[in-house]
């Protein structure tokens, strides 16, 4: 059967603790045998869905962010889940240079997301909140 | 996030150290924006990202938004000593395509000064 181990935390919505949790999430992804950039790649994708949560989900205000990690075999799973605003068009949000913030932002939180991970699941009720799932698989490295 | 300013005749040469992010890039945007603001003179952007460990969405964005800003005074955006990692980040965000790689400051101040660009 296959290894499977997992951790979950939670923290305040507040910009000091993007980088605690993809440095968690990358800390605990190195159980797998990813190369240094690959755990870069997944740090990218956190940071970018966890800025999504704070920004969008609670628009810099209060409010709590769930991270699961999972990981199944050679399978990583990590699930971001915000209870804010939603995204009424889950769609549109995920196209690259989309943003509600033109000014600020680049609209690429997404596309990085997609760039970096082999599948980005996303899943949002308006006035509810948002989940995030980024999967992806140690890929196969030839021997020696 | 550490960032520290140096102007050179028309170059403004900025250099980060650390991660920057949603977190860290507010003080990123209000310090270049400062510098930008005291020197109208600054046509060239040279970012000195060597000791720049990470960076996302967020960052980038505020590194965009001083492009337009030199893109209306008709300058340029250049990265210098850029990680593989921060390089791949640059060239899928699309910022590579609007600023250029450069192996060291005194590079691209050379060019600048030799009114090579």
């Amino acid at each position: 059967m296959a290894e499977r181990n997992w951790v979950k935390f939670e923290f305040p919505s507040d910009t000091r603790n993007v980088a605690f949790a993809r440095t968690a999430v990358a800390l605990f992804a190195s159980q797998l045998d990813w190369t240094l950039d690959e755990l870069e790649d997944i740090k990218v994708a956190v940071s970018e869905a966890v800025s999504n949560s704070i920004i969008h989900g609670y628009q810099l205000g209060a409010g709590i962010v769930r991270v699961e990690v999972e990981y199944e075999g050679s399978k990583l799973t990590i699930v971001v889940e915000d209870y804010g605003q939603g995204i009424p068009d889950v769609a549109q949000a995920q196209e690259t240079g989309f943003t509600t913030i033109p000014e600020e932002r680049m609209g690429l939180g997404f596309t990085f997301m997609h760039e970096y991970m082999d599948e980005v699941l996303v899943s949002s009720e308006v006035q509810k909140g948002t989940k995030v799932i980024l999967i992806k698989e140690v890929p196969q490295r030839p021997e020696g | 996030m550490q960032c520290s300013f140096n102007t050179v005749g028309q170059a403004l040469i900025a250099k980060l150290r650390g991660e920057l992010d949603l977190h860290t890039s507010p003080q990123f945007k209000e310090e270049i924006t400062k510098s930008f603001t005291t020197h109208p003179q600054i046509k060239y952007l040279i970012m000195d990202v060597k000791d720049l460990q990470f960076i996302d969405s967020s960052g980038l964005g505020v590194i965009l938004g001083r492009y337009r800003e030199l893109e209306e005074r008709g300058g340029r955006l250049f990265f210098v000593e850029a990680n593989p990692h921060i390089k791949r980040v640059l060239q899928m965000s699309g910022l590579q395509k609007i600023s250029e790689f450069a192996g060291s400051t005194a590079e691209v101040l050379q060019r600048v000064e030799g009114g090579q660009l």
